[in-house]
């Protein structure tokens, strides 16, 4: 159900506004609405520096905080609660303990990213250098200085080609140079790449350079820190760091972890605070105001007003006074917050998935959490599956123990799983018909699906028929209560047609006597003008396309049938393959089949009962678009996380 | 070769229409999955979209029933 709100006004003088709005963040009551938006005549609270300044130090602190806390590993979003009161955080200090660690953080931080850069860049060198060593073997083992000895110099290139002709024009143009004082070898090191080896005379260094340059021709410069070894050394060394580096970055950000550690838990309740006093001074952005005295405007749970009083008289006094506004319930400005018996909890947020429910109107989670296992129950329909699916939502409930989707789904599959248990009994399945074989009888309560297809079918249907007409007689009730008169007789007269064509049904079944036929028909023919006149001039194109619409919504329920035979049948099929090929490997084949099979019957059925509600039961009712209750002061989940732009580097100009 | 009809004929009733069923899901699960990158808010509706064909291949099957049941005997 959802819970009834009040609006209200909450008046006091100026000087109280500050110690008002933080108690308010702290009882956690009422949903904040903008004064000035309000028919009563305030004005804006004139521009405080002193507040928006302080909300600027308090930004600029948290976003700090954050950053740091951000680099410690685990879940941060457990925000612990604080209401301090403004400026009880001191800025100055969390500043100073920003300005003492911040400094070592950002070194630390410095040598993870260069490490991190080495890791990428050493293996990129290391490939190509190692292709380059059987070229020139006696000169690769030779260390700097002992070519400065020689006074030879090499250089390693990498030609971006398969085409060899570009290595022997450059052997030309080097000859043209420096005669023939040089010895260029090379080898295709990959698709697309030539590895050359240039050794030649010290004095010519300047002219090679100078043509590499002008021919735009790159060559492989060792990283920094390498030059000095022999080509052999220095990929020696690239391997030995390659090795290391692992080691040394997981001992930095040890150390990252082991700076930040000591600060969290007396940071953790410095940023709740500064939070706490950012939102209170954004709150009075909300505030209105007259010369001396503040107005907050407000939405809280009716039932919560006199505690809201109570409480506000006693912590900020009896100046500050909470008057009661008056309001439309059905106004679709006021927040919705839903509440409903434990075990339909699980089921709120199937329906907030769809959309909230606007107020005024109706919280069909009770009716969820009734039919939706219920149907879940009747394809599922096997024992042994059913208590498979108990075992499995069984663990997901120890396993996610803090609230949340993943535990309200593991609740709403436990339920389910019950009722698959229930209508296995009903339908004597035990992993399909092996349960039949290995007792030797028909234990099904009522009947064995697969050997009983009509009743089957019209099971689904009556099935369909009760909740579409539930949602009919509900959309009647809610039209009523919103003086919807269109609305109304269009749900009459489509209850009125579908109880002609249930009674047509049943004569045609045999099921009814001869007698009925002429109220059936009346039936039929007064719903379809009622239903065309609900819909004014476009009734003659809008009513018989209502009524087809309201006929399929029933028709559509036979997907319980169809579904739960199906998965009936897959399960035979399983039970068939273990006796036609050898055991072991007909066991094998069965149980893959049977694991198929209930991985599919805890998908399926769940999507087909969530459809059934949201496109048959919900349209004839349901009315979405609510806004959530925020209680201001409520720990809000954590902001999403901001895209960072992408920055390319190109060579174009 | 009566019942192998009758098993055609119900084959054909539900098969088609469950062509019929995944073409217009296709459709409509791609311009769904399009608006939910865009809103993820969007999720439930998307999913009451894709779902509303489904109705297709449902009658196709109450068909096919239908034909087993009254041709079947």
């Amino acid at each position: 159900m959802l819970v009834p709100m009040t609006k209200v006004c909450i008046v006091g003088p100026k000087r109280r506004l500050d110690r008002a709005l933080e108690e308010l963040h702290r009882l956690e009551l009422v949903h904040l609405k903008d004064a000035k938006e309000e028919p009563y005549s305030v004005s804006p609270l004139p521009e405080d520096e002193g507040r928006l300044g302080r909300a600027d130090e308090l930004r600029f602190l948290i976003a700090d905080l954050e950053a740091l806390l951000d680099l410690l590993p685990g879940p941060n979003g457990d925000r612990p609660k604080a209401d301090l009161v403004p400026g009880a955080v001191d800025a100055g200090y969390v500043l100073a303990r920003l300005d003492e660690v911040s400094p070592q953080v950002e070194e630390i931080e410095q040598r993870l990213e260069t490490l991190g850069d080495e890791q990428v860049v050493l293996p990129r060198y290391l490939e190509p250098l190692e292709n380059l060593l059987p070229l020139v073997p006696e000169l690769a083992r030779l260390e700097e200085h002992e070519l400065d000895l020689l006074r030879l110099d090499t250089v390693a290139l990498v030609l971006n080609t398969d085409d060899e002709s570009v290595v022997e024009t450059l052997r030309g143009e080097l000859a043209e140079r420096i005669g023939n004082r040089f010895e260029l070898v090379y080898e295709n090191i990959e698709d697309g790449a030539i590895g050359c080896v240039l050794v030649f005379s010290h004095d010519d260094t300047e002219a090679v350079h100078e043509l590499l340059g002008k021919e735009h021709v790159r060559h492989a410069a060792l990283p920094e820190g390498y030059e000095k070894h022999s080509l052999y050394g220095a990929v020696a060394t690239m391997k030995e760091r390659i090795r290391e580096l692992p080691a040394e970055i997981s001992r930095t950000r040890k150390e990252l972890y082991a700076l930040l550690r000591p600060h969290e838990e007396e940071w953790r309740p410095l940023l709740a605070g500064l939070r706490a006093e950012l939102e209170q001074l954004e709150a009075a952005a909300l505030v209105g105001g007259t010369h001396r005295a503040f107005v907050v405007s407000c939405w809280l749970p009716k039932a919560e007003l006199p505690s809201l009083r109570e409480e506000l008289e006693k912590r900020v006094g009896s100046e500050v006074v909470v008057e009661e506004m008056p309001s439309d319930p059905r106004d679709e400005e006021t927040p919705v917050l839903m509440h409903n018996p434990r075990v339909a909890r699980p089921f709120e947020f199937l329906v907030r998935f769809l959309d909230l429910p606007r107020s005024g109107t109706l919280d069909p989670t009770g009716l969820m959490a009734l039919f939706l296992p219920l149907m879940f129950g009747v394809m599922v329909g096997d024992v042994v599956y059913g208590a498979v699916l108990l075992a499995i939502s069984l663990w997901l409930k120890r396993r996610f123990a803090e609230p949340g989707v993943l535990r309200d789904l593991a609740s709403v599959l436990l339920i389910g799983s019950v009722w698959s248990i229930v209508f296995g009994f009903v339908f004597g399945e035990a992993l399909g018909n092996l349960g039949y074989q290995v007792l030797g009888f028909d234990w099904a309560l009522w009947v064995y699906r697969p050997n009983a297809l009509t009743p089957l079918l019209i099971f689904a249907l009556a099935l369909g028929a009760t909740h579409v007409v539930l949602g009919l007689l509900l959309g009647v009730w809610q039209g009523f209560k919103a003086r919807h008169r269109g609305e109304v007789l269009e749900k009459v007269g489509t209850l009125l047609v579908l109880a002609g064509l249930f009674a047509v049904a049943g004569l045609v079944a045999g099921f009814l006597p001869g007698g009925t036929l002429t109220p059936a028909v009346a039936a039929l023919i007064v719903g379809l003008v009622v239903v065309m006149g609900a819909h004014g001039r476009m009734g003659l194109l809008m009513g018989p396309l209502e009524l087809i619409g309201a006929v399929g919504n029933v028709l559509s329920y036979l997907r319980l049938a169809a579904v739960g035979l199906a998965s009936a049948y897959l399960a035979i099929v399983a039970n068939e393959f273990a006796v036609v090929a050898p055991l072991w490997i007909g066991v094998i084949i069965a149980a893959f089949f049977h694991a198929l099979n209930l991985a599919l019957a805890a998908f399926s059925p769940m999507i087909q009962a969530l459809r059934l509600h949201y496109v048959e039961f919900f349209s004839k009712f349901y009315a979405g678009g609510g806004h959530p209750f925020v209680p201001f002061g409520a720990r809000a989940p954590e902001p999403p996380a901001v895209e960072r732009p992408l920055t390319y580097e190109t060579n174009n100009p | 070769m009566e019942v192998g009809l009758i098993a055609i004929g119900a084959a054909i009733a539900v098969g088609l229409c469950a062509i019929a069923t995944a073409l217009a899901q296709a459709r409509i699960g791609a311009a769904a999955v399009g608006a939910i990158a865009e809103k993820p808010e969007l999720t439930g509706r998307a999913i009451l979209l894709v779902a509303i064909p489904e109705t297709l291949v449902i009658l196709g099957f109450a068909v096919a029933a239908m034909i087993i049941l009254i041709l079947g005997g």
